[in-house]
């Protein structure tokens, strides 16, 4: 069957069926893609803490628009060139746009890979003020030694020995207790988990049996409660037994069978009630007034004496001990409540013990204040007073030191130069009021990492910064210094390291969507452009690799699905205009 | 649309004519975003800024629509199409700022959570808010 169309145009549309088909498809793209753009706006206007301005590194985003203009030309160039029947040329302008379409997505992971390893933290401050400081890093490494406490381990002897070593974000606890919600039953990982941990140096064991009464044998009657639960056909699981994934699921199907039974008899006596009381007054006064009578009180209260020798009544927990107490690490994820001597995690699995020190290990690459600040001004206060009582600025290291602290006095020495620069400017210029030169908020409250490595090579020296500032000598990171092409690189720099403790993370997470709603719209956007570029490249790609034949026996069909294909991949390169300034400048 | 051997090969030099200017714009955004001497507006990031780098984005934007999408000499039923959906898209930015008029989210400015009590310390000490 022949397809009408697909060369020639029809009459009343004027164009051959696949460019209606590719327009209308990209009409319904631009609605999609202007639906994210204003969630961008709508998160940026109304965001709740300081939006994240300029935050990516340039020259990756840069590098991506050239290759995706470039790849714009030469795909229009492969439709010109099967427009002239240069089959040869055709196949190597597209090889060129599929190339490009593989070093753009190259590009885009190794910017993805540096979001993923760079680590944020909110720090939380006990005292007056809350904090707020933000520091971001690398994470370093850790393990437990003998006696199960945390030591850190360099990146050499993670690499020679990497047995047992985790990433310094890690809640350590000595745990003597298990107690297991049956309600949840979804344990299995973490029982996994914990037994791995545990190895065959710790025993894990029930305290006390676990006894469900038979249901036959209750309702069966003749045998009191004490009768019913020492019944051979109650026991579920013994106690001493060693903590095991089927035990669990012996005893969590045990108690919900049973508390399904108590809620089938709870609504037998409630479906009498009701049944009674109509009769006692009639279906037109059986409403909320009826309900609330003391005559349904006293019904209910009869009901839940009668009730009550009818009822298995479960436990709803159980309980193993670990001897000796066994040393736990837990991913902060994995545990929503933190006290010193009892942890919950996510299951509702309680975990009784000694919560160790836990601190997190951290090279400080960047120091953010402006959440504090922003803040501090929010309820009247003097934000540098604010940021005084940070974490960030009180804390000393093992050696009574805290470069962080130096860090932020060169800041502040190379923040007085650029202020003083700017009124200069503002001055020569004759500028008044809110039109004159002011430093950001960037530049006030955010050492970022380059200045970081500049005020480092000089020593966290506040005087050399302060004379390097002012005659122009301070070396930052600049746009093409490849050093920190995707960000700061602790391969080549070495940051201050920092032990914050646990009590002083309020939030932590890598730079992905969890960090903040930047990162969330940027992933969100980034990726499915990232989708398009893929898709747009298989489509060029088949006509390629695939082609040919359809080139010899119909060229100006292979020319139009050309251009079809080529008109989606305009519009990748035309989203990408307008994702570059908006991610990467402003 | 250029269908003529002659006509494609003009409209390949207008491509790199365009290309050219693509660049240019691109080199041009990065340049008032990254150079101190040529940024407008106050030091900085700004609103400024922020206009003149929609501006850029949208020239080049435009280029790519009318001389590689061929939009410059095409067929009426296609700009309805794209007509529409730079419609429905800009409707989505509209609704944006319909959202501040609800009372709900926008409404109360009381914090539930206060940053500075001097009676009462931090109780967020183990984080995981």
């Amino acid at each position: 069957m022949e397809i009408p169309f697909i060369v020639n145009a029809r009459k009343d549309t004027g164009l051959f069926n696949s460019k209606v088909g590719i327009w209308l498809f990209l009409a319904s793209e631009v609605t999609l893609f202007g639906g994210l753009f204003s969630g961008y706006l709508f998160l940026r206007l109304y965001a709740d803490y300081p939006w994240p301005e300029r935050a990516l590194p340039v020259l990756p985003g840069l590098i991506n628009t050239f290759i995706l203009i470039g790849s714009s030309v030469t795909v229009v160039f492969a439709w010109a060139a099967l427009k002239m029947r240069e089959w040869r040329k055709f196949q190597i302008y597209m090889w060129i746009t599929l190339i490009c379409a593989v070093l753009f997505l190259g590009l885009k992971a190794v910017e993805y890979n540096a979001k993923f390893h760079h680590q944020g933290v909110r720090l939380s401050s006990e005292g007056s003020v809350q904090d707020f400081a933000y520091l971001e890093g690398h994470v370093h490494y850790a393990k437990l030694d003998e006696n199960g406490k945390m030591v850190e381990v360099s990146k050499e002897d993670k690499k020679a020995n990497p047995e047992g070593v985790f990433s310094a974000n890690k809640i350590i606890f000595k745990a003597s207790e298990l107690t297991f919600a049956l309600k949840r039953p979804a344990h299995e990982a973490y029982v996994k988990e914990i037994l791995a941990q545990a190895g065959d140096e710790h025993k894990i064991t029930l305290i006390g049996d676990y006894r469900v009464p038979n249901a036959e044998e209750l309702l069966a009657g003749g045998k009191n409660r004490a009768q019913l639960e020492s019944s051979e056909a109650a026991l579920v699981v013994a106690d001493g037994a060693k903590l095991s994934i089927d035990d669990l699921d012996d005893m969590e199907e045990a108690f919900l069978d049973a508390r399904a039974h108590d809620k089938s008899i709870r609504t037998e006596f409630l479906r009498a009630s009701w049944s009674w009381i109509r009769d006692e007054k009639g279906i037109e006064e059986i409403s909320n007034l009826v309900i609330t009578t003391d005559l349904w009180k006293e019904r209910m209260a009869e009901d839940s004496e009668k009730i009550k020798p009818l009822m298995l009544s479960a436990p709803g927990t159980v309980t193993y001990k670990i001897e000796p107490a066994l040393t736990l690490v837990w991913d902060p994820d994995d545990i929503p409540k933190l006290a010193k001597t009892e942890i919950k995690l996510r299951d509702d699995t309680v975990v009784k013990g000694e919560l160790q020190p836990s601190p997190m290990l951290l090279g400080v690459d960047a120091i953010d204040f402006r959440h504090t600040a922003m803040r501090a001004e929010e309820e009247g206060i003097d934000p540098l007073e604010a940021i005084k009582q940070s974490w960030v600025l009180t804390h000393k290291n093992s050696k009574g030191e805290n470069d962080l602290k130096k860090a932020w006095e060169c800041h502040q020495a190379w923040l007085a130069n650029l202020t003083k620069k700017l009124d200069e400017m503002s001055d020569k210029k004759g500028l008044e009021g809110e039109d004159r030169f002011v430093p950001t908020e960037n530049d006030k409250y955010r050492v970022n990492w380059d200045q970081m490595v500049a005020y480092q090579k000089l020593d966290f020296d506040v005087e050399a910064v302060a004379a390097a500032s002012a005659d122009g000598s301070l070396q930052r990171s600049g746009l093409f210094d490849l050093s920190g092409f995707a960000g700061a690189n602790h391969n080549n720099y070495k940051f201050p390291h920092v032990e914050i403790p646990r009590e002083n993370v309020g939030f932590t997470s890598t730079f992905t969507p969890k960090w903040n709603t930047y990162y969330a719209i940027y992933f969100t956007i980034t990726g499915l452009h990232g989708l398009h570029v893929i898709g747009g490249a298989l489509v060029l790609g088949y006509y390629l690799f695939f082609g040919r034949k359809m080139y010899d026996s119909n060229p100006e069909w292979l020319a139009n699905r050309v251009e079809v294909g080529g008109l989606f991949w305009h519009f990748v390169d035309l989203v990408w205009i307008f994702l570059f300034p908006i991610l990467y400048l402003m | 649309m250029a269908d003529s051997v002659e006509e494609i090969k003009k409209a390949k030099k207008l491509y790199l004519v365009i290309f050219g200017a693509l660049l240019v714009g691109t080199v041009l955004t990065v340049a008032v975003a990254t150079i101190p001497a040529l940024d407008v507006g106050g030091h900085g990031f700004d609103g400024k800024d922020a206009v003149l780098g929609l501006i850029i984005a949208s020239v080049k934007a435009t280029l790519v629509m009318l001389i590689f999408m061929h939009l410059n000499h095409e067929k009426p039923l296609i700009y309805f199409f794209y007509g529409l959906g730079i419609v429905m898209a800009f409707f989505c930015m509209w609704l944006i700022g319909w959202s501040k008029s609800d009372p709900i989210q926008y409404g109360n400015s009381e914090k539930a959570d206060g940053f500075y009590n001097p009676e009462k310390p931090a109780s967020n000490v183990h984080g995981h808010d």
